[in-house]
């Protein structure tokens, strides 16, 4: 359980000498219960209250950084199972599989891909995160050629996967400066392996087939000077996965096993089904997934769920409200009304922009809630509709006053044609039916 | 020693049966007895829990229907029947779900072919059967007593009752013993609020499946995903208004933007990667039923499930 702010109070000098940054001992104590300051900033802890206030204070899930510069990224810091609890923080990096036996085009190719690849969805750039680099060859010098032409090509995350320290020695003279991820540390190799993270600070995958091994081979690594440790749990089957990865979350932010509080990895290239593995790790706390290099369709559908299950919940993506065309409308163009909640926007703008018949869409501002909830909770109401029309000029642009409200605001149609003037038509509940209805209902 | 994660339930999810056998009193070759999970979805302790059923959805006039899909089915479209079968017997579905779209017309009125079309399906099929009733809330009352009458005994799912919309359903079901879909707008209280509905006119818990309505991924899935995961364990802590088990239909995902413009060279991928994401996420979060509509889709999700049901040591 994590301590109140209260109780750590009393474990510190209460001299507030500002020292830590805070102006009194209290103020820094509840920085520290709310998990947003380090103890080690306090010159006057006395042994006994580092160790308590150590275990409690830190997030129950490590940061850690993968590489360096503008795409690098963040991960762990998680508190919660489930998203709406609170909010997931950190999506998941995919790192796209090269290898040592592939041609230097070919590499360059897929490192070039992960860099450049994007897909725009409601207003969000979405983009996979790295690659990971494998020592198939098994030989050291085609897996520093393999790594200098990743290099060569983008500034991006890297991890490098080999169990054969001198590959990756070799590996690191050309990387190391940029914090890598050394993929995997086994019990048997984890001391070799261990040196080498130290001397470049690389972040380190820790892998064994159960959680007891996993808890042990991480106390191993950070006592041999490697802080920075990824879980991979090992997983043989979908199954396997879901239910280590879910313990793993769970044991760390109940603090019940805290050695177990790392971000975790997945390799989704050993599952037959490789989009079963990546959707998986997706919604079950993987931190970092590796894959091979995606089709389109599974590239698309993989960055929309990310985005999906990383939105927070608490937060709806709202658009300006205003009035948005679609196409070139002229006078007569109908005028759909709703709401400012993204997804309902683009989701409409969507269907209307594939009917081809050019409209005017008047987004009103319900905060950013769903026609649904905004009907329910009265925050889509008449006079939000008639000071909108007024507010965005609607009356200049249509020389026709009539309306078209979502299917769900039929309840608010009596209301609004008295409160505006206009006469108002109800639309389907559903966008994807807007087409048919315009074609059938539509005559300025 | 790690302990296995406690999460502390205390109920679990209620049982539905859907089908009869000939000693059951129906036709089928399978009965499907669902729900019964006592905590997250794959997390039981018994792996040999039931897997998630795939749904195969059919329609009884194609020209409401995906167009993907028409074109991947071809003539198979105009016979429920056959297709019903293939979805048996090539597809390898564990249940059949009958959309009425012919409702969609007009004025439709037709109500004997309605009857006569289940009919052909529980023939051509030995699958149990879902049947996704009418489209206007004028002809419900006359639509569902058609088909509940035809598919008397067979212990049907029937489709769907919502919050302003539930007696004709429900009246169908309580007379021919058949269970129904309750759907709420991804909202769990609007979900509760409909099963005390459903009680308060008779129909017991054992006969309603959840569906807290699909949001296509990327259009609303997280907002479905996160409803399934509070439905899910509010029925592991005791709530019996929501311990039911639940249904997915992404029947959204094949009219989405990105499926939609897909160029004619991947628009089968894309739509079944579509589906495929979508139902798989929400078996994760507690869907025991995922319906989907291209025939490439349900062999993968079988598949995954399959997987996610094995494990291979402890945790």
């Amino acid at each position: 359980m994590p301590l109140k702010a209260l109780d750590i109070y009393k474990l510190l000098p209460r001299k507030n000498c500002k020292e830590c940054g805070d102006p009194t001992c209290l103020t820094f104590a509840m920085k520290l219960a709310a998990g947003k300051a380090d103890i080690e900033l306090c010159p006057y802890l006395d042994e006994n209250a580092k160790s308590v206030l150590g275990a409690t204070t830190r997030p129950p899930i490590r940061r850690v950084k993968l590489g360096v510069g503008e795409r690098s990224f963040a991960v762990g810091e998680e508190f919660v199972l489930y998203r709406h609890d609170k909010t997931f923080y950190h999506p998941p990096g995919i790192m796209f599989v090269v290898s040592d036996t592939q041609s230097e085009e070919e590499i360059t190719a897929i490192t070039a891909r992960v860099r450049d690849e994007t897909l725009t969805r409601v207003g969000a750039d979405l983009k996979f995160n790295g690659t990971a680099i494998v020592n198939t060859s098994g030989t050291i010098e085609a897996y520093a050629k393999a790594v200098a032409a990743v290099e060569k090509t983008a500034g991006l995350p890297e991890v490098l996967v080999s169990e054969n320290p001198a590959a990756l020695a070799a590996a690191l003279v050309l990387c190391g400066s940029y914090h890598p991820t050394i993929c995997a540390a086994t019990p048997e190799n984890y001391k070799q392996i261990c040196a080498l993270a130290k001397q470049y600070a690389c972040r380190l995958v820790v892998r064994a087939s159960t959680l007891e091994a996993l808890v042990q081979l991480a106390k191993d690594c950070v006592a041999e000077g490697v802080p920075d440790i990824l879980l991979d749990p090992g997983a043989k089957t979908l199954g396997d996965f879901l239910y280590r990865s879910t313990a793993v979350r769970q044991l760390a932010i109940t603090r019940a096993v805290p050695d177990l509080g790392y971000p975790v990895y997945l390799d989704a290239t050993t599952f037959e089904d490789e989009d079963a593995a990546i959707a998986l790790g997706i919604v079950k706390y993987a931190s970092v997934i590796v894959a091979k290099p995606l089709s389109p369709a599974s590239a698309k559908a993989a960055l929309t769920l990310r985005q999906n299950i990383y939105t927070d919940p608490q937060k709806p993506i709202q658009m300006n409200p205003g009035i948005y065309r679609v196409g070139t409308p002229g006078k007569d163009a109908p005028v759909l009304m709703t709401v400012n909640f993204s997804l309902t926007y683009f989701t409409l703008q969507g269907y209307l922009e594939s009917t081809r018949i050019p409209c005017f869409m008047l987004i009103v501002d319900t905060e950013g809630l769903s026609v649904l909830t905004s009907v329910a909770a009265g925050k889509l109401n008449e006079s939000l509709v008639r000071d909108a029309i007024k507010k965005f000029g609607v009356e200049g642009e249509v020389n026709h006053r009539k309306l078209i409200i979502p299917g769900y605001a039929a309840p608010l149609s009596g209301r609004i044609e008295e409160a505006t003037g206009w006469k108002v038509l109800v639309g389907p509940r559903d966008a994807a039916e807007i087409g048919e209805y315009l074609v059938q209902e539509w005559k300025p | 020693m790690i302990p296995d994660p406690n999460f502390g339930w205390t109920g679990t999810v209620g049982e539905v049966i859907l089908g009869a056998t000939r000693s059951e009193g129906g036709t089928r070759s399978r009965s499907y007895r669902i729900g019964g999970g006592t905590t997250l979805p794959f997390m039981e302790k018994d792996t040999a829990a039931r897997p998630p059923l795939i749904a195969f959805e059919i329609c009884d006039d194609p020209r409401y229907w995906s167009p993907i899909v028409n074109e991947y089915c071809g003539d198979l479209i105009h016979d429920p029947a056959a297709w019903a079968k293939t979805a048996e017997t090539a597809y390898g579905a564990d249940l059949v779900r009958l959309c009425l779209t012919s409702t969609k017309q007009r004025d439709f009125s037709d109500i004997a072919t309605l009857g006569k079309t289940t009919e052909s399906v529980l023939t051509g099929t030995a699958l149990p059967l879902i049947i996704e009733g009418s489209n206007e809330p004028k002809i419900d009352s006359e639509v569902f007593q058609k088909c509940g009458e035809t598919g008397q005994g067979e212990r049907l799912l029937l489709g769907t009752a919502e919050a302003g919309r539930y007696r004709s359903i429900a009246a169908a079901a309580l007379a021919y013993n058949h269970a129904i879909i309750a759907q709420s707008p991804i909202d769990i209280n609007l979900a509760k609020q409909l099963n005390i509905l459903l009680k308060e006119i008779g129909i017991s818990r054992d006969h309603i499946v959840i569906d807290p309505y699909t949001g296509a991924l990327g259009y609303g899935f997280e907002y479905t995903y996160s409803a399934m995961e509070r439905i899910r364990f509010s029925a592991l802590k005791g709530d019996t208004d929501l311990a039911m088990p639940m249904i997915c239909a992404p029947s959204d995902s094949l009219t989405i933007k990105e499926v939609r413009e897909a160029d004619a060279g991947s628009r089968d991928a894309m739509a079944v990667e579509w589906e495929f994401t979508t139902s798989l996420a929400a078996a994760v979060a507690g869907a025991e039923i995922v319906c989907v509509r291209h025939p490439l889709t349900v062999k993968r999700l079988k598949e995954a499930f399959y997987g996610l049901n094995t494990r291979t040591g402890g945790a």
